[in-house]
């Protein structure tokens, strides 16, 4: 049966409504899709002609092709963020990542905030490193100063930010098998977490956001609380680690879904600027506690572990080796603590003379830098501060095309990425 | 208190190894640049850990291919991209951190960029992972990178029109002393209260707010 009655489109009568509302209010019209975009009716498009050569790449799909948005709210993307993924079927064929739902302005923060509150900023950027975050500010504002932070202090550090590495990676075992849907390592990589940030919240008052390094040393010296809680941790934590071992190491379906899968060659992880963990998982060599050496790493005994595979299995392994690795080095710490005082003399408020300084820490993500501009006044000049995962988070459009759209979050959790310090 | 901080420099000396033992291995670094780039003596500068040095920003990309490629210098990581604003009436300049495993300094390359006309050649060409790096300056700084296949915002949304981190880009707290830029609803320059700016503190901004309005 044929009718000549032409049934409206519901979204032309929601078109139209607007239209009529904005004439009234005297807005202009609405923007449609124009441009590249004229024709396509897929949701997800931009509003807007495409900025860019890549953006048009990315956003104009061809016969059997759809966008479908990962995020800004997925247990998968570690923090808010979006991603576009290009999907012909199951299989990804492009992804565009889109940043800045956490974005705070931190370095701006940091500009209009004197040299020592500085620390109470960059703490929540990457906040399974806060100390990390601290340390490499902390050592650029000394250069800039010219003091030096007593040795029980630096040992101190070292001590905290290997701790800070050892539940990071401990919790990035845990995240990996989530994503790809097992639950029981995340709570073991909590058991120990938890028992770390005690530990840490007995030496600096606070769980997550430790507000502890300072200019020229530390805010607390460590305490009775602190050794005792770092003893019975000692004792049972590679019992605790080795647990998330025997369900995932040798796991069969952990292993299928793991090896070959998102494989990043060393060539390309030096070209994208990955690194860390990540980086030496593709057989790179580069550890700035090792090519840059800072603090006390000099006098530690410590050799650079590399993987050859590069893929999520490799980044998985790598991150075990670092984590033992990591708690060696605190037995050597701890060992060779000396006494002293934790604090060098330095007044609240510092001037440093005019200059500029850089920073580089390793942090789990990999290198964690800050570049530090003073102009003799009381605050940063410029403070830039350039984050691992922000960086490594490119290498994920580079992998994805061809694997699936669940291998996504496989390859997404071996990276590790936390927005908070992506966005800054 | 100025004595007092002369004498904790004084200590400080005593317990850095770095700076005793980096010049003396930065030299080698030093005379290979000045070998290389021999017009560029009076721009090279060295700290404890670092050697840096000035150029133009057109020179940029000659300059990092041969740090990356020449096997002497061997710069073959890209530590960090920055861009730092010297003030309204001064320039930009974009900032790269150089790492190589045959140096133990730090390479620090200074790339001047007018800032009335602040264009400079993108370096995705020598590092793919330039690219974030390149689209967070052009977001925050206003920086354009010529050859840059996405250059877009990467933080701020596309229809963003500031730059929030230039030095003239104040914060709400200052909302007063503002340009007006960034601080009004939705970015829409017919919003912009045009009798507070002037031509000196933003240059542009009035004749832009006037073609769009």
């Amino acid at each position: 049966m044929t009718s000549d009655v032409k049934i409206p489109d519901p979204l032309d009568l929601e078109r139209e409504e607007e239209a009529r509302l904005r004439t009234v209010a005297g807005l202009p019209p609405a923007r449609g899709p124009v441009g590249d975009y004229a024709g396509f009716e897929s949701v997800g498009l931009p509003d807007r002609p495409p900025q860019t050569e890549r953006e048009r790449q990315v956003y104009t799909l061809e016969e059997g092709e759809m966008l479908v948005n990962m995020g800004p709210q997925h247990p998968s993307t570690h923090g808010v963020m979006r991603l576009v993924l290009k999907v012909r079927g199951e299989v990804v064929i492009d992804i565009d990542p889109v940043l800045g739902y956490l974005h705070r302005g931190i370095e701006k923060l940091c500009e209009n905030a004197t040299y020592t509150t500085v620390m109470t900023y960059v703490d929540p950027m990457d906040y399974l490193s806060s100390m990390h975050n601290e340390h490499a500010p902390a050592i650029a504002f000394e250069k800039l100063y010219g003091v030096q932070a007593p040795k029980r202090a630096e040992y101190i550090r070292a001590l905290v930010v290997e701790l800070n590495r050892v539940f990071s990676h401990g919790l990035m075992m845990g995240f990996l098998s989530l994503d790809m849907g097992g639950l029981t390592p995340i709570l073991y990589g909590f058991i120990n977490r938890d028992e770390v940030v005690d530990m840490l919240s007995a030496i600096s008052g606070q769980r997550m956001l430790f507000n502890f390094f300072r200019v020229g040393g530390v805010n607390f010296d460590a305490n009775d609380e602190f050794f005792s809680r770092l003893g019975t941790w000692r004792s049972g934590v590679l019992k605790t680690i080795d647990m998330n071992e025997r369900i995932l190491t040798d796991n069969e379906i952990f292993r299928g879904r793991t090896i070959g899968m998102g494989v990043l060659s060393g060539k390309d992880a030096i070209s994208l600027g990955v690194s860390g963990p990540n980086l030496r998982a593709s057989g790179v060599a580069f550890d700035v506690r090792k090519a840059h050496p800072y603090s006390i790493y000099p006098e530690l005994e410590f050799e650079v572990i590399t993987q050859s595979g590069g893929d999520v299995y490799s980044r998985y392994i790598q991150r075990i080796a670092e984590l033992k690795q990591s708690i060696h080095l605190i037995d050597q710490i701890v060992d060779r603590m000396p006494h002293g005082p934790v604090q060098a003399q330095v007044p609240g408020i510092i001037r440093p003379k005019p200059g500029r300084a850089y920073a580089a820490v390793e942090s789990p993500r990999g290198l964690y830098s800050v570049y530090a501009i003073s102009d003799g006044g009381p605050n940063p000049y410029r403070f830039r501060m350039r984050d691992p995962s922000f960086i490594s988070l490119q290498a994920i459009p580079k992998l994805m095309p061809g694997h699936l759209i669940a291998d996504t979050m496989a390859v997404m959790a071996s990276f590790d990425p936390v927005m908070g310090g992506v966005d800054k | 208190m100025a004595d007092l901080r002369r004498s904790w420099r004084a200590a400080a000396g005593l317990g850095r190894r770095r700076a005793l033992s980096a010049p003396a291995k930065a030299g080698a670094l030093v005379r290979l640049l000045l070998d290389r780039f021999p017009e560029l003596a009076a721009d090279l500068w060295t700290d404890e850990d670092t050697v840096e040095v000035q150029i133009d920003g057109a020179r940029n990309v000659e300059l990092l291919t041969v740090l990356r490629d020449e096997p002497a210098l061997n710069f073959f990581y890209l530590a960090d991209a920055a861009a730092v604003d010297y003030g309204p009436t001064e320039r930009f300049e974009v900032v790269y951190h150089l790492y190589s495993d045959r140096h133990p300094a730090w390479l620090r390359v200074r790339a001047r960029v007018s800032r009335a006309d602040p264009h400079i050649p993108t370096i995705t060409g020598l590092w793919e992972g330039a690219m974030f790096h390149e689209r967070e300056m052009y977001d925050m700084m206003g920086i354009f990178f010529d050859g840059n296949r996405d250059l877009r915002r990467i933080y701020m949304s596309p229809d963003y029109r500031s730059f929030p981190q230039r030095r003239d880009f104040l914060l709400p707290d200052d909302a007063a002393d503002s340009p007006a830029a960034g601080v009004r609803p939705l970015e829409r320059p017919e919003t912009w209260d045009l009798s507070r700016l002037s031509e000196e503190v933003a240059p542009g901004v009035i004749a832009h707010a006037e073609s769009e309005s």
